[in-house]
């Protein structure tokens, strides 16, 4: 069934446009992620799916009903906002009661909830605080609690990890994801950690200027970017993007690549799909893990290494090709050194090619 | 640098303790003539401290000096002040409370433009509007009374307390509003429970601020009120211009100081809420 369905939706304020035709459809039960520069109309769209914002022409459909004229109350939503918005002068305890006393429900029933979410977010002790006498991750919490004192059939969480530490983030990141198990309540989350973005989303819109730029699965947008943003944007650190020409050497479309320390004709597994773009400029982009060192006896190019980033699991490259600077994520004990030249090689089966004037993806 | 700062300090200290008996030397004048007889008064040095303490001149300022025709003292002009004054500023405040309300977190097409409307009547003098009003309390048979005071009152202090807070609501995050409306309340639901309570330090500014007003006001008090609905600074200006056979100068200033203690008490009580309040927003946190 579907739980949200957005339809060409358009918000101007003013003269601005800041959504630009927005069409998004989300089955019951799923995590939506939508990612995207700041300023780019994530929250604006939130607003919108909450209705505390009217679209200037669309339509937003929850559930199966059209909630266009829906007051936001009556929507059936939960919602976490960036800045949390803590009523500052309720202690924990009143923050979570507010919406159900508002709603009339039975002081027993909001004492039982109180007492489930505060046991589930493990925030039983701070209930008679003020939010001011909480830390951020409590904070945030405190802030997840009062949403999950409902039983909405949409979540609402407007970036509820940008101002917590790294540290937190990941801790809190991985509860949400439990949290979506065991509730299985459909959720929008937006975000612009591409991080975040990959590992909680069930689909993923990546958005840019007020546009969709490509609407999949996490994996879709990973090996099959829509075109550069989107393969620029998600991925860290971000895709290698290599300016080639397009051309047929012995029967193969391939394209050359010219190291520091050599050159060499590589062909596109399947490269009869490109053969529209023969004698073209491309774009090649290949992601730092698919590069690699090359065995002794296949064949690699030879690329010297301007320097090295270990980040633990993995040492990052950077070398250049065709000009252009190119980073390759290898085990640490394949890496060479600042000057050392490494014998490297491209994994081509998921390489992807982009026509640089539409920057979309080819084939 | 030690003595240097050692002479730093006597020298700010000197000026301060300049400026502090600059500005009390007039209070305590006052003080100590209210409490002289007038033989002492007319005998001795206006500097000088009492001989002997008697407070004959204040019973007389409070209840018999003569204020023109009348020889009742003040109380009776005190007590049209307080009765003017309490609800001229509740509801002065109320309606700037909701006004700014309004104007900052529930904006409308024109919002901007009321606004800005409103702001004008902080800048508009009081003459400009003296007969109009006397016009318009006519019509609502308000005129020469209490009633008609407060309404006054209440009209010119609506633009300065709506500027006050909706400054102040400007510094509350939008994102609070939406939260308690995604949590079911409504407009006013909204404003008692979470705006109001965050709002202390500017109620308390602008009590203080209309309190001050309203009962230091002569002109609307003598132009729109007569008889027994006259506010206590015209009476203090009908005692103090009564001509008697002598100058009572210590029923003049008894006279005085009842007129003006209740904004001094008021001050010294909520003071220290009145500075937090005008530096709040200032600074984050
Ligand atoms: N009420 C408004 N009036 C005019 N412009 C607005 C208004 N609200 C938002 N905008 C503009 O709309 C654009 C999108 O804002 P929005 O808050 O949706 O961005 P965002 O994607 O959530 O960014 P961030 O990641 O920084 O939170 C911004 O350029 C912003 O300036
Ligand atoms: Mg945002």
């Amino acid at each position: 069934m579907g739980a949200l369905a957005i339809k060409n939706v358009t918000k101007r304020f003013g003269d601005t446009h800041i959504l630009k035709g927005i069409d998004i459809n989300i089955d019951s039960g799923q995590f939506l992620i939508l990612v995207g520069p700041s300023g780019c109309g994530k929250s604006t769209l939130m607003n919108i799916i909450a209705g505390l914002e009217a679209p200037t022409s669309g339509e937003v459909q929850i559930g199966d009903r059209v909630v266009n004229d829906v007051a936001p109350k009556d929507r059936d939503i939960a919602m976490v906002f960036q800045s949390y918005a803590l009523y500052p002068t309720m202690n924990v305890r009143q923050n979570i009661a507010f919406g159900m006393e508002t709603r009339g429900v039975p002081r027993k029933e909001q004492d039982e909830t109180i007492a489930r979410v505060a046991k589930m977010l493990q925030i039983d002790h701070l209930l008679d605080r003020k939010p001011g006498q909480l830390s951020g991750g409590q904070r945030q919490r405190v802030a997840m609690g009062r949403a999950l004192a409902r039983n909405p059939t949409l979540f609402l969480f407007d970036e509820p990890l940008s101002n917590l530490d790294a540290k937190l983030r990941v801790e809190m990141r991985t509860e949400i994801k439990q949290l979506h198990h065991r509730l299985k309540t459909t959720i929008v989350y937006v975000t612009h950690d591409q991080i975040e973005a990959m590992t909680l989303g069930d689909r993923i819109a990546v958005m840019k200027d007020g546009v969709i730029q490509q609407f999949g699965s996490p994996e879709e947008i990973y090996e099959r970017p829509a075109n550069l943003f989107v393969a620029g944007f998600i991925g860290s650190p971000s895709m290698n993007f290599i300016d080639c020409h397009l051309a047929e050497q012995d029967g193969a479309v391939g394209v050359s690549l010219q190291s520091e320390g050599g050159a060499r004709f590589v062909s596109l597994p399947d490269g009869q799909r490109f053969a529209g773009h023969l004698g073209q400029k491309v774009i090649l982009g290949v992601r730092p893990e698919q590069i690699e060192v090359a065995e002794e006896d296949e064949p690699a190019l030879l690329c010297k290494v301007h320097l090295t980033e270990p980040t633990g699991p993995d040492t990052m490259i950077f070398t250049q090709i065709n000009g252009k600077e190119v980073i390759a994520r290898v085990h640490p004990r394949a890496a060479g050194r600042p000057g050392d030249s490494m014998r490297l090689k491209l994994d081509l089966g998921k390489v992807v090619l982009f026509d640089p004037q539409s920057e979309a993806r080819l084939g | 640098m030690d003595n240097q700062n050692k002479l730093w300090r006597i020298a700010l200290y000197g000026v301060l303790l300049y400026a502090a008996v600059y500005y009390l030397l007039p209070l305590y004048v006052m003080v100590t003539t209210s409490v002289k007889s007038m033989d002492e008064i007319r005998a001795g040095n206006l500097i000088a401290l009492p001989m002997s303490i008697t407070f004959d001149a204040w019973s007389k300022a409070w209840s018999s000096a003569c204020t023109g025709v009348d020889c009742g003292g003040l109380s009776g002009y005190f007590w049209n002040s307080v009765k003017m004054v309490i609800p001229a500023v509740l509801i002065s405040t109320s309606l700037g409370a909701i006004n700014g309300y309004v104007l900052s977190k529930w904006r409308f097409r024109g919002s901007e433009l009321t606004f800005a409307l409103i702001l004008f009547g902080v800048f508009i003098p009081f003459q400009v509007v003296l007969l109009p009003m006397a016009q318009t309390l006519g019509w609502f048979g308000l005129a020469r009374s209490v009633a008609g005071l407060i309404f006054v009152h209440v009209v010119f202090g609506i633009a300065s307390t709506t500027l006050f807070f909706r400054n102040y609501y400007v510094g509350i995050p939008d994102e609070l509003i939406k939260a308690a409306r995604l949590d079911g309340a409504g407009f006013w639901r909204i404003f008692f429970k979470v705006v109001l309570p965050m709002s202390t330090p500017i109620v308390m500014v602008v009590l203080i601020w209309q309190f001050t007003q309203i009962w230091n006001d002569f002109l609307f008090g003598v132009v729109f009120s007569s008889g027994d609905s006259q506010p206590i600074t015209v009476g203090l200006n009908n005692l103090a211009n009564t001509s008697t056979s002598v100058k009572e100068y210590n029923v003049d200033m008894a006279a005085a100081i009842i007129a003006a203690l209740p904004t001094i008490v008021v001050y010294v009580l909520a003071g220290k809420y009145f500075v937090r309040g005008l530096t709040a927003g200032a600074v984050k946190g």
